[in-house]
């Protein structure tokens, strides 16, 4: 910068900068929050499996022990639970099986009615998840080849 | 500039922390909106022209190396943006001629400038200013305002660093003579 540019410099710092409306910034960060909101579904591609695989053959194998464990234990019990759901859908269907057919079916009910609740609720619970879950990685699938 | 700083709050918001762009909003917003009225001239435009640029400078974020300054970045998406509205309106651009004002006449305008009051000075200048083609209003400010180097005025702009050279000293020139114009004026009203 020469003598002249210098002083031309010194005047011109008096200039008057202009300044938006008193809310710019506001304005500017609410149409980016929007902006940052459409792409928000992008951080799906980033998104990992709630369960694990490991996770799942634990889980998976936990049930069938579980399972196990009840129609070993529960074999003696299994003609106590008369007032049952599954005894009365099992008595309701009686008269249309032969008696070998009706044995081996009063077995079987027998022994889902020595199931507590519970254990299907945790097994409608991890279906549901697992539902989801498979939801969610074919979402991303989807999007990662768009 | 504190680039620096700047780069701090770029990776956030890179990051996924949308809210540490509003710093970089409020640190430039006053002469995006700026050189935005320079070349536009109605406020509304200006400050819609101005929005627009954060926005575009958030989409493309990804794109800024920070091999430039983040200024410079910015005030060349408002340049180009600016440009182009223009162009769609079809104003072209007057270029200046040489005007007649010696070295000498701009040292004796200066020293005369200087004893005139602060007030009647800025109000001058900014008149004298806004006379010039909207072009030369934007490269005055980033030179002499803003203190941008030649090199910087040529990313923002895409003119070529001597044509910048040219056209600031024909500016500066054309301001003086503006400014000799009024002020004579002025000395002639009071008489």
């Amino acid at each position: 910068m020469n003598k002249l540019d210098k002083q031309f410099e010194e005047m011109m710092k008096g200039i008057k900068i202009d300044s938006p409306s008193s809310d710019f910034t506001f304005k500017v960060m609410s149409r980016i929050q929007a902006e940052a909101a459409v792409q928000r579904p992008h951080l799906l591609l980033d998104y990992k499996p709630v369960i694990s695989k490991k996770a799942w053959i634990i889980l998976i194998a936990a049930f069938i022990l579980i399972m196990i464990y009840i129609t070993v234990s529960g074999k003696d019990s299994s003609a106590a639970g008369d007032s049952s759901f599954w005894s009365t859908v099992s008595n309701s269907l009686n008269p249309l099986k032969s008696r070998e057919v009706s044995s081996i079916w009063q077995k079987g009910m027998g022994v889902f009615s020595s199931i507590p609740p519970i254990a299907y609720m945790i097994l409608l619970a991890t279906l549901a998840l697992w539902t989801l879950d498979s939801y969610l990685q074919q979402f991303r699938h989807n999007h990662s080849k768009a | 500039m504190n680039k620096t700083e700047d780069q701090y709050y770029i990776e956030a918001v890179r990051k996924g922390n949308v809210q540490a762009f509003s710093y970089l909003v409020e640190k430039y917003q006053k002469l995006v909106y700026t050189l935005a009225l320079k070349l536009l001239k109605r406020p509304e435009d200006a400050e819609e022209l101005a929005q627009d640029t954060f926005i575009k400078a958030y989409q493309k974020l990804d794109t800024y190396e920070g091999k430039s300054k983040f200024s410079t970045w910015l005030y060349s998406i408002t340049y180009n943006a600016g440009i182009s509205e223009l162009r769609k309106r079809r104003i072209d651009f007057k270029s200046l001629e040489d005007q007649r004002f010696s070295d000498q006449d701009e040292m004796k305008m200066h020293d005369y400038y200087s004893e005139t009051k602060k007030e009647d000075q800025e109000k001058y200048l900014n008149l004298a200013l806004g006379k010039l083609p909207e072009d030369d209003q934007v490269l005055v400010t980033l030179y002499y305002y803003e203190n941008q180097s030649m090199d910087d005025i040529s990313e923002i702009t895409g003119l070529t660093v001597s044509n910048i050279k040219v056209k600031i000293h024909r500016a500066r020139k054309k301001m003086y003579s503006l400014l000799h114009e009024m002020l004579n004026e002025e000395i002639y009203s009071l008489l």
